[in-house]
């Protein structure tokens, strides 16, 4: 037990690293890559702290609040670490760390792990492929979430003129940013598409309140992309629609 | 032996005096042969630009840059007042001198990089004629390594110090790389040439030039390889733009949010980014009030400029202590000795 937490606090630590190395940087108009090494590590112990779980388990690490935490900052880093040098928009790290070291801190919280975890008997396979992919999906929408926030930061020193500090010149162009948005949306939203089908194939019964919510999110984040790409949508909306999304998706979750 | 470097710059005589002793690319070759064929010069590199023409000699004894300048001014055929037109620099200052002239501090947009090729093409075609030796080597090559600390080091190259470099510098935070984006200038005046050219050099590929006198806008057109567009019928083209640059003498607004708003569906909601570079301006304010829509005056970009240039000035220092550094590392003959 001891040792699995301190990797979940190892990479909390990280992620506080990249964040505020990040922004250190970012005063100093000198973007590098410290808040992607940083990620890159918490990663790496993100990884043996759902490791440590999972070998508790016997089954994907999802079954508390800890879990989907530790599990939804997991995936958020992943599409992070991705995505950041696809896009090579490495300042996403500054913005993305603070969210994962949120995550974590509220895995954190004692009773978030619980202590005594039964090893499951039998594995059904379309339940944890549902879960995982799920949570899976929430990492890439949060993503686009962040990206959307970057945008809302640039958009509006372009708009009122503000073009002093570091942020503005770290940041990608409005161009790259309104494309990664869309792009890991999709990601996510294909994610999110296959964690719904699992979900449909798991035995009856287990059709419930959570698959439902799912279902609605999928649809509304269709709406959403099938507007940007087929009509088009000008940047500000894209990213205000992800965003409200993403929250609104969060709370309605936390709330079941 | 010693280092000697003899100069004249845009800070130090006017353009009716720099003309005088400047050198083309065929003159320049007979200088640099002239200067080595006289007995007391040992090694010699001539430096010929716009706002410059600097000579650095390795001279053997005699009063050194004193007779270098006699010299050129006798080559020059040049008889008028010399006081405070020329300057001298030897041995550790000719040295730093250069250095600073490698890193754009001496150029006249002060961290401009275009001086370091020209400095190496003058070395390259002295060394490549046989006028250069061991202490000129080591020096220029020293003078490089140090610009390229400069540059990277600091600031000094950092942000646009002009009206044209500052709508270039806007327009990559919109839309990245101008690679394949399509400008459309209004107004074929000297502003529009240079904002067009300075987009292009950042490789903006279309452009299209519109003007009431469409006649001028054809001579623009064909002088930057862009297309003239009749003046009734740029709105047409809106609907495909990336920049819009408008540059007119004209006493209203010539573009508006109706035109604008009409094409916002079929642009499917792009970016566009709207430089006005006109007094009085062209573009209606309102325009910049439209979601994807970019709009920045002359005010803006003026201030844009001004702040470059400030931020660059306030390098130097740093670049000084860079040049000293290096040169006190190096083991140069005829500077550190």
């Amino acid at each position: 037990m001891v040792m699995g937490i301190s990797w979940v606090i190892i990479a909390t630590v990280l992620a506080a690293a990249g964040g505020v190395v990040g922004v250190m940087a970012l005063r100093s108009e000198k973007v590098g890559r410290v808040a992607l090494v940083c990620m890159a590590l918490s990663f790496g112990a993100q990884l043996m702290a759902l490791g440590w779980r999972g070998e508790l388990r016997g089954q994907c690490p999802l079954g508390d609040l800890g879990e989907i935490c530790l599990f939804m900052a997991w995936s958020l880093t992943f599409f992070y670490l991705v995505t950041g040098t696809t896009y090579r928009v490495s300042l996403l790290g500054v913005f993305t760390a603070p969210l994962v070291f949120l995550l974590q801190v509220i895995s954190l919280i004692p009773g978030a792990f619980e202590k005594n975890v039964v090893s499951a008997e039998s594995i059904d396979a379309w339940r944890e492929a549902h879960t995982s992919l799920s949570v899976l999906s929430y990492g890439a929408l949060a993503l686009a979430a962040v990206a959307g926030v970057m945008f809302f930061v640039l958009n509006y020193q372009l708009k009122a003129r503000k073009f002093g500090g570091g942020l503005v010149h770290g940041m990608p162009s409005i161009s790259r940013l309104v494309q990664a948005m869309a792009r890991i949306a999709v990601v996510g939203w294909l994610i999110l598409t296959a964690g719904i089908i699992a979900g449909l194939l798991m035995p009856k019964g287990n059709f419930g309140l959570h698959l439902m919510v799912a279902t609605i999110t999928w649809v509304l984040y269709a709406v959403l992309l099938g507007v940007y790409f087929v009509r088009g949508l000008p940047g500000r909306q894209l990213a205000t629609g992800l965003t409200v999304l993403f929250v609104l998706s969060l709370v309605v979750f936390a709330k079941l | 032996m010693k280092l000697v470097c003899l100069g004249l710059n845009h800070e130090t005589a006017p353009i009716e005096v720099r003309e005088k002793f400047a050198l083309l690319d065929g003159a320049l070759d007979r200088e640099t042969e002239s200067l080595v064929s006289s007995e007391d010069v040992l090694e010699g590199v001539v430096l010929s630009t716009c706002n410059r023409t600097e000579y650095y000699a390795v001279v053997n004894g005699g009063s050194g840059v004193v007779d270098l300048e006699n010299w050129v001014c006798e080559r020059r055929e040049y008889i008028g007042i010399r006081e405070g037109f020329f300057y001298h620099y030897e041995a550790r200052d000719a040295a730093e001198h250069l250095c600073r002239v490698a890193s754009g501090m001496n150029s006249m947009v002060l961290g401009e990089t275009e001086i370091f090729g020209q400095v190496k093409k003058a070395y390259k075609r002295s060394l490549e004629g046989g006028a250069t030796k061991s202490v000129l080597n080591k020096l220029f090559q020293r003078a490089f390594g140090v610009g390229k600390k400069v540059r990277t080091h600091t600031a000094i190259q950092e942000g646009a110090t002009s009206v044209a470099g500052a709508s270039v510098e806007l327009a990559e935070k919109v839309f990245g790389r101008l690679q394949g984006s399509s400008v459309m200038v209004i107004g074929a005046g000297e502003m529009s040439r240079k904002t067009a050219r300075a987009l292009q050099s950042r490789g903006a590929t279309s452009v299209m030039v519109t003007n009431r006198s469409f006649d001028k806008a054809a001579d623009l057109a064909e002088e930057i390889g862009g297309r003239a567009v009749p003046f009734s019928g740029w709105e047409e083209e809106l609907s495909h733009l990336d920049v819009l640059i408008a540059a007119t003498g004209a006493p209203h607004f010539v573009v508006k949010p109706q035109h604008v708003e009409a094409v916002r569906r079929k642009r499917k909601f792009r970016p566009l980014i709207m430089v006005d570079i006109a007094v009085p301006r062209d573009i209606d304010p309102e325009v910049g009030e439209i979601e994807e829509v970019y709009l920045y005056d002359i005010d803006t970009l003026q201030e844009m400029a001004d702040g470059a240039r400030k931020r660059r000035e306030e390098q130097l220092r740093l670049c000084e202590e860079i040049i000293r550094e290096e040169i006190d590392k190096a083991s140069l003959p005829a500077v550190n000795d």
